[in-house]
């Protein structure tokens, strides 16, 4: 009986092609636009969660905060104080430095350049991995002997230098006043998407450099911060929460009055935006579904006047008020479903395409998909349902008179 | 000697038409055995009408009691007329009532897909039907490519399809020429041959001639009731 209701509903949508077409449209765009919606969404959300794992999502900074008034010499950080957060934590803390970075010119010969001069421990490239393609990473030596060597990227090395292998080579620059000569001892690559590139700032007339974080405790050891990368395996929360209370302690600081930013924390707040910013697009969105649902029982009300003596034909056969409440309830809701199915192919095509243009893969999440065409069916045989209990109310005499 | 198919007690309809009460029938008793022919004549507002549609199950009388088959169907639901119609009533029409665009089988299959037969057993027997009034070529022809005529062949192939005890039959010939007619009537009267009971209202004398017993009405009431053997002696 199902299957003879479905080829009745669709050799019903058949012969009004055009009136079928255009009662599908607002079905077609509300469930186009809830999909294109939600996979961008999506897809938004996916990126920065790639970026952010770039940044690394158990990264964390932290300081005694920023508003406490009576700052004393305590509140910063020395190397001893790394050390002690190493020792305690053990292997929960991955890498630890004093988050230094500076701002300088690099001067080779007549070619200056702007350089982002991060200081990093010598393990680093544990957390962050790049692709060293000439010479070395920095190691232990560099970074307890604080020898000034640099390493840097293959577009810095062509900005400085002119050419990629950039190894052995030497520049100056000004940090904290003094002027000294440094050496380049190893040249990586890194891959980003164009997405990546595009957030992280890779600006082209900017070098970018590491060079061994001892060289940046300004003054005299003294740092105002300290990054940590926590372990994989550590419950986050729970270990951000030991590792505040534990440094408010060594600083003399309630936990309360201590600064602290993760990763995790930003992007969940990336996340809860975008989410948000979902929600009320896909809010106004399915309000096209809704009148989408209403034009179909418009249609379906004119489809049943129309049909009043087929009706009373079916009825005169045996038909009983279910079985013509069912026909038309199946050709609503197949009605209805085609438009959603419709929607999803124009919904994930747009998508896929935006993604292809952009070079980003686009994120389309199988239950949404279903719960689109779920849910499409489901305003079908909601809006169907006024239409076909009057149809299945029909006295047969009427209905069989009825010209 | 013959079993009664219909019995028609006392029976009474009356339409309210909200300012006046209109007495369609006065108490009608009728009987009509298996196997009979009958033709029930009269003008238009003499009640046929509304007779057909009660022996049709399509309305219920007001009072009294009308016995089909055995079954008191005077006070079912809708939903259990429905099913009395299925499979106790082969209709008719004047205006053949086929279902447009659907093809002559679907539309003998109709009355066999709400009395859930199943879809093989449907099919065969929608052709052997269409092949007994001479269709099966136009099986797959929907009914605006089929002539009157055919149409109403293929109505009659649809009212034989859950072989119901009785066939219902309201102005069959009304959209017809007198040749199609004709041709109607004689596949009636084959049926009847064939032991099927089948009743004919009309208000065409030539028409009533094919059948073996006339009931004539007026004004809510049978005024004549007569049983020729064989060939007519018309009235």
């Amino acid at each position: 009986m199902l299957f003879e209701n479905m080829s009745m509903a669709f050799s019903a949508i058949r012969v009004n092609k055009m009136r079928s077409f255009l009662t599908m449209l607002g079905i077609i765009i509300g469930i186009g636009a809830v999909i294109s919606i939600v996979s961008i969404g999506d897809t938004m959300r996916s990126l920065f969660a790639d970026l952010y794992k770039d940044v690394g999502v158990t990264q964390a900074y932290l300081c005694v905060g920023y508003w406490i008034d009576d700052r004393r010499m305590s509140d910063y950080f020395t190397l001893d104080d790394l050390e002690r957060v190493r020792e305690v934590f053990g292997d929960s803390v991955t890498y630890i430095d004093s988050a230094a970075s500076t701002g300088a010119e690099a001067v080779n010969k007549k070619t200056k350049v702007n350089f982002d001069f991060t200081g990093i421990d010598y393990n680093y490239i544990d957390v962050q991995p790049v692709d060293m393609v000439y010479g070395r990473y920095l190691n232990e030596g560099d970074v307890l002997g604080r020898k000034k060597s640099v390493v840097m990227d293959v577009d810095s090395a062509m900005l400085l230098f002119g050419m990629e292998n950039a190894v052995g080579q030497t520049f100056r620059t000004e940090l904290y006043g003094n002027v000294d000569e440094f050496t380049v001892v190893g040249v990586y690559k890194k891959e980003m998407s164009p997405f990546q590139a595009l957030m992280m700032g890779g600006r082209s007339d900017r070098g970018s450099a590491f060079i061994p974080y001892t060289l940046l405790t300004w003054p005299n050891d003294y740092f105002y911060y300290l990054r940590l990368f926590a372990s994989e395996d550590v419950e986050l929360n729970e270990f951000f929460d030991q590792l505040k209370a534990y440094v408010a302690n060594i600083k003399g600081r309630n936990p309360e009055d201590m600064y602290m930013e993760t990763a995790m924390e930003q992007m969940n707040s990336v996340d809860t935006v975008m989410g948000g910013l979902s929600a009320a697009v896909g809010g106004i969105a399915a309000i096209s579904l809704l009148v989408g649902g209403i034009g179909i029982m418009n249609i379906m009300l004119v489809s049943v006047t129309e049909r009043t003596r087929e009706i009373g034909i079916r009825k005169s056969l045996g038909a009983k008020t279910r079985d013509i409440l069912i026909q038309f309830l199946t050709e609503s809701a197949i009605l209805s479903a085609c438009g959603g199915i419709i929607g999803i192919l124009i919904g994930v095509g747009l998508v896929s395409g935006i993604g292809m243009a952009f070079g980003i893969g686009a994120v389309i999440r199988p239950s949404v998909v279903v719960l689109a065409v779920s849910f499409s069916a489901a305003v079908g045989v909601f809006f169907g349902l006024y239409p076909a209990s009057k149809a299945a109310k029909a006295d047969p005499i009427d209905a069989l008179r009825y010209e | 000697m013959a079993e009664e198919l219909i019995r028609l007690k006392d029976l009474v309809k009356i339409y309210d038409t909200g300012a006046i009460k209109v007495l369609g029938l006065k108490r009608i008793n009728l009987t009509i055995n298996r196997g009979e022919f009958v033709a029930i004549m009269g003008k238009s507002g003499s009640g046929k009408s509304t007779l057909m549609n009660i022996l049709g199950c399509l309305d219920r009388p007001s009072m009294g009691h009308y016995y089909l088959d055995g079954i008191d169907v005077a006070s079912m639901t809708p939903n259990q007329l429905s099913e009395i119609r299925n499979k106790k009533i082969g209709f008719v029409f004047q205006s053949f009532n086929l279902i447009s665009r659907t093809s002559a089988l679907k539309n003998v299959e109709l009355p066999m897909t709400y009395a859930r037969v199943g879809k093989k057993a449907r099919r065969e027997r929608a052709l052997k039907l269409l092949d007994r009034v001479g269709l099966l070529s136009r099986a797959q022809h929907q009914p605006n490519e089929l002539s009157g005529g055919q149409r109403q062949r293929v109505a009659i192939a649809r009212a034989l399809a859950n072989e119901p005890p009785l066939i219902l039959a309201d102005e069959p010939t009304g959209n017809l020429d007198t040749a199609a007619s004709e041709e109607i009537m004689g596949l009636f009267s084959d049926l009847h041959k064939e032991g099927a009971t089948v009743v004919v209202v009309t208000h065409e004398e030539n028409i009533a001639e094919f059948t073996d017993r006339i009931i004539r009405f007026q004004d809510g009431l049978v005024i004549s009731d007569e049983t020729r053997g064989g060939e007519g002696s018309a009235v």
